[in-house]
């Protein structure tokens, strides 16, 4: 399997990762008090493995016979999902005690859904994507559904079942016809035929399938129906995964697909198909978040914007296009996951408060998580200096660059609309008084993990330059 | 062989726009699932037809993982099923009132 | 016209149609019926087009494992005293246009475009090769697979206890 000992070092992340769902069944079956003692071994490994790729992120290579790329940007998608599935454990270890999902396979499922997200990243064939998408997707099906007992969590699970399944089936189908044009599943050696493949229309229609199948794991448009649902069906703490984890891991798999096909030398083909999506995703996302008073199904519509503008990424198609749609996925998962993390503090037993107006008079209750969701609702909002501004600056740009202008300033008039409803949050924490009184139950490790993510959005807005330029080095 | 191979590819073409309408069309989330599976079945096909005639086995070695997939995906989605049946005690899908479908 | 090609067009027609009514059928025991001859008619194909191991696995793992499992939902999800196991449609016209449109193109495409079919013909027996690759080439990707398949257990036990 490995040819030397310096592969087994690339693939690290994934080892730990690998075997610590072996060591958490183990764990499971042996431990009276599992559900605590796995919570905190998934942290201890997603750190782990968060740390080790970053350390190693300059050791480009290609491994398991072109399997599997590592080094570079793949590491720095690592540290995404891991940090990420990191903050969503600590965030956990309260709240699945409140909302009556208290087992450790939760964990379980947990870690080996970032597994298959890290093999999603890193892939260098069809192979591995399409493992790597099925074991996140199962995983997520799993997830949604795990209170057993809810019907709201049962509904959203089967939706979330149904419709990713169906995806599943353009995304196979696409691959068999790539597979059938280009005679290989490798894809340096698609790319490598692209000049004389693009005449073949079963190969575009290939690309195409393969793109529209994962349009739904991103959350974009012709594929977004699902999304209010399942994150107001499914655990607070689980949507904050589909949401960050789940998007980026699909635009992982989609940069080293059809990224490196986009960004080829005989012009983009795709480029208006690209542009259709990206732009019903931001208008359809900011239009209809504002008519929402649940404020899972908020955050869901907003999700499906951000999607929109990363695609605007692509549609560009330069390498600044694709270092932004990177930066932005690190962006939107730290702020995205801070703001879910706020819900689930703020959630009551049996999925109360989770009404915007509950969130009426925050500031005089609870100044410092009033403090810290107005951080991550300006940044979501892109409002400098936080990081979702530079997020979207950077794709604004690239666009600009590739002769979009007008695709970038329909996506600056879409945030400009999208300001309005993260701002109603803000303003009624600080200016209206509360109509109920909520009570808060108090939860260490879950401020804990809100400040953290809080920080790291302050600091990609600080110092966004250095990161910026770290992930363009690898283009 | 004397079948050209776009008798294959229309067939599996044909197999998965049944799955497709089925999927937009059933009530029923079980027959939804069959639907999904003949969509599988139909990429299989093409997976396979282009496996023959281009003498390339690494497509039939994609169907091995495929059907694979698909086994885990019916255990995981039967069991969504029965957990939603037992609380609602129905499995149509313009039932699910909670969430609108 | 020889008997292969006779062979060929009595499972096409075979899984053509069963396919069809599978989704037409309102009667869903008759769709899970027909769905069984949909995976029988393919795994002929198979055997047509020389997948000797990928026809056995189609039979094992298909007829043997989803459709059973398929047939156990059918039972445990409907009440059989109360013999209502019939099953409606919904929207009918946007679908039939959406995959009309995508039915035609499709169907375009695969008629207008030239194959480049290569004479190489595959060794009567794949088996060996497939188990080479397993082991070798992908062996990353069938760990991977095994991973998945412990998850979908645990995840699949995990919903479905009471």
């Amino acid at each position: 399997m490995f040819n030397n000992i310096q592969e087994f070092y690339n693939m690290l992340p994934m080892i730990i990762i690998g075997a610590g769902i072996l060591v958490s069944i183990v764990i499971e079956m042996y431990s009276r008090k599992s559900e605590e003692l796995i919570a905190w071994f998934s942290v201890f490994i997603f750190i782990a493995a968060a740390i080790y790729s970053l350390l190693t992120v300059n050791s480009t290579s290609i491994i398991l016979q072109g399997m599997l790329a590592t080094g570079g940007n793949v590491n720095i998608l690592y540290f995404i999902f891991n940090f990420g599935a990191a903050i969503v454990t600590l965030l956990s270890l309260d709240y699945i005690k409140k909302y009556g999902t208290y087992y450790g396979e939760y964990y379980i499922l947990l870690q080996s859904s970032v597994l298959g997200m890290m093999f999603m990243a890193g892939a260098k064939d069809l192979f591995m994507i399409f493992l790597g998408l099925e074991l996140m997707s199962i995983c997520f099906y799993a997830l949604a559904g795990i209170n057993r007992k809810r019907l709201n969590a049962n509904e959203a699970s089967l939706k979330y079942f149904l419709l990713g399944a169906f995806a599943t089936g353009f995304v196979v189908y696409g691959i068999a016809l790539i597979f059938g044009t280009a005679q290989t599943t490798s894809i340096d050696l698609i790319v490598a035929k692209f000049q004389e493949l693009s005449g073949n229309l079963l190969f575009i229609a290939g690309i195409l399938l393969f793109v529209i199948g994962f349009s739904f794991k991103i959350a974009a448009f012709p594929f977004h129906m699902w999304v209010p649902d399942v994150y107001q069906g499914s655990a607070t703490t689980i949507a904050g995964l589909f949401s960050t984890g789940g998007k980026a891991a699909a635009f992982s798999a989609l940069i080293v697909t059809v990224g490196a096909i986009f960004s080829s030398t005989i012009g983009n083909l795709f480029e208006p198909y690209l542009i259709v999506i990206s732009v019903f995703s931001m208008l359809i996302g900011s239009i209809v978040a504002i008519a929402q008073e649940d404020i899972k199904r908020m955050l869901a519509y907003s999700s499906i914007s951000h999607a929109g503008y990363m695609i605007i990424g692509f549609a560009a198609g330069n390498s600044e296009g694709l270092a932004g749609i990177i930066f932005y996925l690190a962006a939107y998962t730290f702020m995205n996951l801070g703001a879910f993390g706020i819900i689930a503090l703020i959630e009551g037993k049996d999925e109360t408060n989770l009404s915007i107006k509950s969130y009426a008079g925050l500031s005089h209750r609870n100044p410092l998580l009033a403090a810290l969701l107005s951080v991550f609702m300006f940044s979501l909002a892109g409002i400098p200096p936080f990081a979702g501004f530079f997020g979207k600056y950077y794709i604004f740009i690239a666009a600009i660059k590739a002769e979009l202008t007008w695709l970038a300033i329909l996506g600056v008039v879409s945030s400009a609309i999208s300001v309005y409803f993260y701002l109603r949050i803000v303003v009624l924490m600080y200016f209206k008084d509360a109509e109920f009184e909520i009570s808060l139950e108090k939860s260490n490790t879950g401020l804990f993990a809100v400040i953290v993510s809080a920080l790291l959005v302050i600091a990609l807005g600080v110092a966004p330059g250095s990161v910026i330029n770290l992930i363009s080095s690898f283009f | 062989m004397h079948i050209q191979i776009e008798y294959y590819l229309i067939l599996s073409a044909f197999m998965f726009i049944v799955g497709v309408v089925g999927v937009l069309t059933r009530r029923n989330a079980i027959v939804v699932f069959m639907s999904i599976e003949l969509m599988l079945n139909s990429a299989n096909l093409t997976m396979v037809a282009f496996s023959s005639y281009l003498g390339n086995a690494v497509g039939q070695l994609f169907v091995f993982f495929v059907m694979a997939v698909a086994a885990a995906e019916a255990a995981v989605g039967l069991a969504i099923i029965i957990a939603l049946f037992r609380n609602k005690l129905t499995i149509n899908i313009d039932e699910l009132n909670i969430l609108k479908w | 016209m020889n008997i292969y090609d006779a062979i060929f067009y009595l499972f096409a027609v075979v899984t053509g149609l069963s396919a069809f009514f599978v989704v037409t059928t309102r009667n869903i025991v008759y769709a899970a019926f027909f769905l069984l001859f949909t995976f029988f008619g393919v795994a002929g194909i198979y055997v047509l087009l020389g997948a000797d191991f990928i026809a056995i696995v189609q039979l094992i793992i298909y007829v043997g494992g989803i459709l059973i499992l398929l047939l156990f939902g059918v039972m445990l999800t409907n009440k059989i005293t109360s013999v209502q196991i019939k099953t409606g449609t919904l929207q009918i016209v946007p679908a039939a246009v959406g995959v009309g449109l995508f039915a035609g193109f499709l169907i375009a495409v695969l008629t207008y475009t030239e194959w480049k079919t290569v004479d190489t013909a595959l060794p009567l027996t794949t088996t060996e090769f497939l188990g080479v690759m397993l082991l070798q080439e992908y062996l990353v990707v069938f760990e991977l697979l095994g991973i998945l398949l412990l998850i979908a257990l645990i995840g699949a036990a995990s919903i479905a206890r009471r």
